[in-house]
């Protein structure tokens, strides 16, 4: 992927959002190859650090989904 | 604890505008308690100030340490080898911890990050409020537990006043009367006499500044 | 979804500190909307795929940020 694509990270939960990310896959969805998803086994464990450390890193958008 | 809160962004960011290399550190005790400047806060801080920095075309680099506590000089000195590298140091302590470490390291910029603001209590998570003035003359043993000097916005002695309202304070609804609080605390331990007993002129005297204690035993002998 | 989490309310605490962070990021210059918190169901695979496509569009629209990008 060149650096001109964005890069999405993707916080999911493993009990919702993960499982609904497999599930796309199962069904063949396409979707997106710019995300990039980060498991989290509750999303009440995301805090802020996580999420800067996610633009540090060069995310140009950060979604948090669960 | 004492109770503090960070300072705008932007201030903080201002105060370290020109440098490129500073030391942020935080502090382990009340204001760690306090979400103000504990371990996160500084890894919060640099990250935000990395960003800043870096969303404007500049570097920064931001180191991040967090010490036991900043009012102790043994804990100061842990960072005596690192302040040397670096063109200024972000303090996350409250006002006495930012001091120490200014005193300490009297040749480095030392820049404050937070704003102290009172000696207080955890209410529930992420809420506190104040308890204690420091006045150094405890009146809690008349009052039932409650300090009128801290939570009565004017710190009346002899109160309540005429702007008792409900409960409340005439100056903002949001506010408890302190004396309020004392009646029914005092009339639930059944000391409500307690009311009726006159307190003489508060000894502000007491409350020396600039505050210096030494413990009886330590105290030079002649 | 929210109210229905695995963990009773951890999404909810996920939203209070996703708001909290969209602050920190406006501080620092990079605008809060790269930041978004969505609620959905194991079952919502077409509904994954929206949000991701939402996101990458978001980004797309904003444009690259000026961070250096330090992983693949």
């Amino acid at each position: 992927m060149g650096d001109s694509e964005p890069k999405v990270v993707a916080f999911c939960c493993t009990y919702c959002a993960y499982a609904a990310a497999d599930l796309a896959g199962a069904m063949r969805l396409q979707y997106s190859p710019n995300v990039r998803i980060i498991k989290l086994l509750c999303t009440g464990k995301v805090e802020p650090l996580y999420l800067l450390k996610a633009f540090e890193a060069g995310a140009d958008a950060v979604m948090v989904v669960g | 604890m004492i109770v503090a809160e960070r300072k705008p962004f932007e201030e903080i960011k201002a105060m370290i505008e020109s440098c490129k290399k500073v030391l942020i550190v935080g502090c382990g005790e009340c204001v760690s308690v306090c979400m103000a400047g504990g371990e996160k806060e500084v890894q919060i801080l640099a990250s935000q100030l990395r960003l800043a920095f870096e969303e404007e075309g500049k570097k920064l680099e931001a180191g991040e340490t967090t010490l036991e506590r900043q009012c102790d000089k043994e804990y100061l000195e842990e960072i005596k080898d690192k302040v040397n590298d670096y063109d200024a140091v972000i303090s996350m302590a409250c006002g006495a911890g930012v001091q120490f470490l200014a005193e300490m390291y009297d040749s480095k910029l030392v820049y404050p990050a937070l704003n102290t603001q009172f000696i207080g209590v955890a209410e529930r998570e992420g809420e506190w409020s104040e308890r204690c003035r420091a006045c150094g003359d405890c009146v809690l043993a008349d009052t039932g537990g409650i300090c009128p000097v801290a939570i009565c916005p004017k710190g009346l002695l002899n109160g309540p006043c005429g702007g008792t309202n409900d409960g409340k304070c005439e100056l903002s609804k949001e506010k408890d009367c302190a004396w309020t609080l004392i009646y029914n605390r005092l009339d639930k331990l059944g000391k409500l006499d307690n009311i009726r007993k006159i307190f003489p002129a508060k000894k502000y005297s007491v409350q020396t500044t600039p505050g210096r204690r030494i413990h009886e035993a330590f105290k030079e002998k002649e | 979804m929210e109210g229905e989490c695995h963990f009773l309310e951890g999404n909810k605490r996920a939203k209070m500190w996703v708001d909290y962070t969209k602050g920190l990021l406006e501080e620092s210059g990079i605008a809060p909307d790269r930041l978004k918190m969505f609620n959905l169901s194991s079952s919502m695979a077409p509904r994954f795929k929206e949000v991701v496509e939402e996101m990458t569009e978001v980004a797309k629209k904003l444009g690259p940020t000026k961070i250096e990008k330090k992983a693949a």
